[in-house]
């Protein structure tokens, strides 16, 4: 019963419009397209609005979600994003209930129903995304599906947050549910919602509300396609959903035409495998032929015994943020836009695993190929009229940060925290800096959640939260600066923490066109503080930034400066941590930079004077800022000179590098070398 | 520019040459059907507090392990900027980035350019 993988793929992609659809298309006037087009986007518009004002969990509160209508089919024909991801993975579980269960004289599918998911196997990303769907009937004929996806930040598996790092197979990851009726007459079973209330025993009440945020948002759009059918009619509603999907597609064959052919590669590098710091290569190759693009992810490392695996619908819906939130931005968010696409994805690499493989973090897994997809179409894209939507790599690190326990409040959670999730620094682009604390790579709108409401949320204080200097790529245009916060633990004895956060040993972040990548993320913990005491003196010498507090030291306590990615562990009352988001990556050579930009980076403390003088060679008055230009011209002339002199020829350089390898501990779970093929059989229990 | 389409910020193909060039420079640098890289000085990048700073000390700070990564740098022969560079792993292969295809390039610019 479960769907093939390939299967799942595929279903990504728009149908063949059925005869009875392109009849319907001539039911559309002159003007009938651009009205009707937007008001299926204000619908979605007020259903968005109803879902955040409803929920409670914190990357819904940052609009880290999505509503989508789909067609009858199950494609794609508009969406909120939100997070585009869920809109194109939310095709999947409604084709499997209208394959599966529509017609199962044991389920059935009638006004009213409501189904609901959660498992990556049925079309979902990974357990912690629950999806709400339902049928959208008018005089009994099923016209239209809606729905409501958001993270859950809690599901039962073996550690808090949902998605545990020692997890080895799908058993240890808590609640996976294939699509089941939740609900009829428009209500949710109370038996079946306290079943899920129940695994979330961690959360129960984020579980309770949340559920219910998704079934109203998606009921909202529901009543609203009804009324639009009642005004003009089933068929002009099939119409008007096939041409939303025809126009995406031509609209996407007519760019990808005027591309020039070729083949374009980028390869990043992971530094996480479950609790260990390892090695694991991901490697596109996207081959642009006339109308088409073909996305292979051959030379990626093998699955392995992690939770850091995803599933080829997963990978897919994960690249395909870039292509609808730039390169296709302005085309219908639809299934048409993937009408051009194929997709290679190897049985056995980390983005095609045994169906038993975990792969709660399956979302961060996909991190490293988002950056692939960001490069490869830059590069695609630069000499074309798309040259405005080149840009470097967003942050990338997926700021997976998760606090729980029990709150000041007495409540039980277990919640992202959002801020430095949704404040990564966007890529640099070819005419302009990149965006400081831009937001959520998976998710560009999305919002930092304001810190009042998540110090009311939860049991710490919020010490600092800033832009963090030095933390975008460098370059000719500078990566958007990334955060850092500072947290501790107030009000109750004590919480749990831990961090999913990736890169304190290689960023999977790169720069464009000689820009440099953003700097690795190292991890700090402070703990038995005497912060308390400082503040109730009101001590002037608190700091305000991470750089000074593990420099200046002046806070007693004890220092830890490790990898930012932690293992579940107990933070006491007064301990502090702090979180950094990734900065952007850079565009072009630092030594293009205009000197004057990079004296205003020094006034608003963008970057360090280090940084300005080692990396922009700018020569300036430090104590007035004044820029020197000749004798900048003269230093970067220099750094030319000594780069040309320096450096070799390729074959010295291939002498010399060919001799290198990491050691073999960083490469237990690579792959073969540098190839990145399955060396092993995972054995899982 | 002649017969030069520019493809990337730093790199220009000569159409009718089927050379790479320098954008900034108009130095020629290899075949446009070999990986530009090859036609470009490289320099290593070991120390990487060289561009990320020494701000921390010991194994965790904000430049990669240098046994996990080194930055390799492709710079014109001829000008001296910095064309591309790779964040890699100790020996990884350099990876050949943009293959065009070149006859369909000519195909669609010289034709166009022609008429």
């Amino acid at each position: 019963m479960r769907p093939d993988p390939q299967k799942l793929l595929q279903w990504i992609k728009p149908n063949k419009p059925t005869e009875k659809e392109l009849e319907c298309l001539k039911l559309l006037q002159p003007g009938d397209y651009e009205i009707y087009t937007e008001k299926l986007n204000n619908f979605l518009l007020e259903s968005k609005e109803v879902f955040l004002k409803l929920g409670v969990s914190s990357m819904l509160r940052s609009g880290d979600l999505v509503t989508g209508i789909y067609a009858p089919s199950g494609e794609m024909v508009a969406a909120w994003c939100g997070t585009y991801l869920h809109a194109v993975i939310g095709q999947l579980p409604i084709k499997y209930v209208a394959e599966t269960w529509l017609k199962d004289p044991t389920v059935g599918c009638k006004d009213g129903d409501i189904f609901y998911c959660s498992d990556p196997l049925y079309g979902g990303i990974h357990n912690c995304d629950q999806i709400v769907v339902m049928p959208v009937f008018n005089e009994g004929e099923l016209i239209a599906w809606t729905n409501a996806a958001v993270h859950q930040p809690e599901t039962g598996a073996c550690e808090p947050g949902g998605m545990p790092l020692t997890a080895k197979t799908r058993h240890d990851e808590g609640m996976l549910l294939s699509p089941i009726k939740i609900g009829e007459n428009f209500r949710l079973r109370e038996d079946l919602v306290e079943m899920c209330v129940n695994l979330m025993s961690r959360a129960p009440r984020m579980q309770a509300i949340d559920m219910r945020a998704r079934l109203s948002a998606a009921d909202r759009l529901r009543s609203r396609l009804v009324a639009l059918a009642k005004e003009k009619g089933n068929d002009f509603v099939k119409g008007l959903f096939r041409r939303i999907i025809i126009e995406a597609e031509e609209g996407t064959r007519r760019r990808i035409r005027e591309w020039n052919d070729g083949t374009y590669r980028a390869v990043t590098f992971m530094d996480i495998v479950g609790e260990k710091h390892r090695l694991v290569r991901n490697f596109l190759t996207l081959k642009k032929e006339g109308d088409t693009l073909t996305w292979d992810f051959t030379g990626t490392s093998p699955e392995t015994d992690s939770p850091q695996h995803c599933m080829p619908h997963g990978l897919a819906a994960n690249v395909a943020i870039h292509l609808m939130s730039y390169s296709f931005a302005d085309l219908p968010v639809s299934a048409g836009i993937f009408g051009p696409m194929d997709w290679k994805v190897p049985e056995g690499c980390m983005f095609n695993p045994h169906f038993e493989a975990a792969q709660s973090n399956s979302a961060p897994s996909c991190h490293g190929a988002m950056t692939l997809g960001t490069i490869c179409m830059s590069k695609l894209m630069f000499d074309s009229p798309q040259r405005e939507l080149v840009a470097a790599a967003i942050g990338n690190t997926g700021v997976g940060v998760l606090i729980s326990g029990v709150n000041q409040w007495g409540v039980p959670v277990a919640d992202f925290l959002a801020f430095g999730l949704n404040t990564e620094g966007h890529g640099a682009r070819s005419d302009m800096d990149g965006v400081d604390a831009f937001g959520f790579s998976h998710c560009p709108s999305g919002r930092a959640p304001d810190v009042e409401d998540i110090e009311n949320e939860f049991q710490f204080l919020n010490l600092v939260a800033k832009l963090s200097r030095d933390s975008g790529g460098f370059g000719k245009f500078r990566g958007g600066s990334g955060t850092e916060t500072i947290y501790a633990v107030n009000y109750v004895d004590y919480a749990l923490y831990n961090s999913h956060v990736k890169g304190s040993k290689i960023r999977n972040c790169l720069g464009l066109f000689g820009g440099y990548p953003p700097p690795t993320l190292p991890g700090i913990e402070v703990k038995h503080t005497n912060l308390w005491e400082k503040m109730k003196r009101g001590d002037k010498d608190i700091p305000t930034g991470a750089v000074q507090l593990i420099t200046e030291r002046a806070i007693k306590g004890d220092y830890e400066i490790s990898s930012i990615f932690k293992k579940v562990h107990v933070m006491e009352n007064g301990d502090m941590w702090v979180v950094f988001s990734g900065g952007g990556g850079g565009y072009g050579d630092a030594l293009e930079r205009d000197p004057r930009a990079v004296i205003e980076d020094l006034k608003k403390q963008a970057i360090s004077p280090w940084t300005a003088e080692n990396v922009y060679r700018v020569v300036y008055d430090p104590k007035t800022l004044d820029l020197d230009e000749e004798e900048t011209i003269a230093f970067r002339r220099k750094e030319r000179e000594d780069r040309i002199s320096r450096s070799l020829t390729w074959d010295e350089f291939q002498k010399e590098w060919s001799k290198l390898r990491p050691p073999e501990e960083v490469l237990e779970y690579y792959g073969s070398w540098p190839d990145g093929k399955k060396t092993r059989e995972i054995i899982r229990m | 520019m002649g017969t030069k389409r520019q493809i990337t910020e730093y790199l220009d193909i000569d159409l009718e040459k089927e050379l790479w060039c320098c954008n900034r420079c108009g130095r020629e640098l290899i075949s446009a059907r070999e990986n530009y890289k090859k036609g470009c000085r490289v320099y290593v990048r070991k120390d990487l507090t060289t561009i990320y700073g020494s701000a921390l000390k010991g194994p965790f700070t904000f430049a990669p392990d240098p046994e996990w990564a080194m930055l390799v740098e492709f710079y014109c022969p001829g000008c001296g900027v910095m064309v591309e560079n790779e964040m890699l792993p100790p020996g990884h292969p350099v990876t050949y980035d943009i293959e065009l295809d070149i006859d369909e390039l000519k195909k669609k610019y010289l034709k166009a350019e022609k008429k």
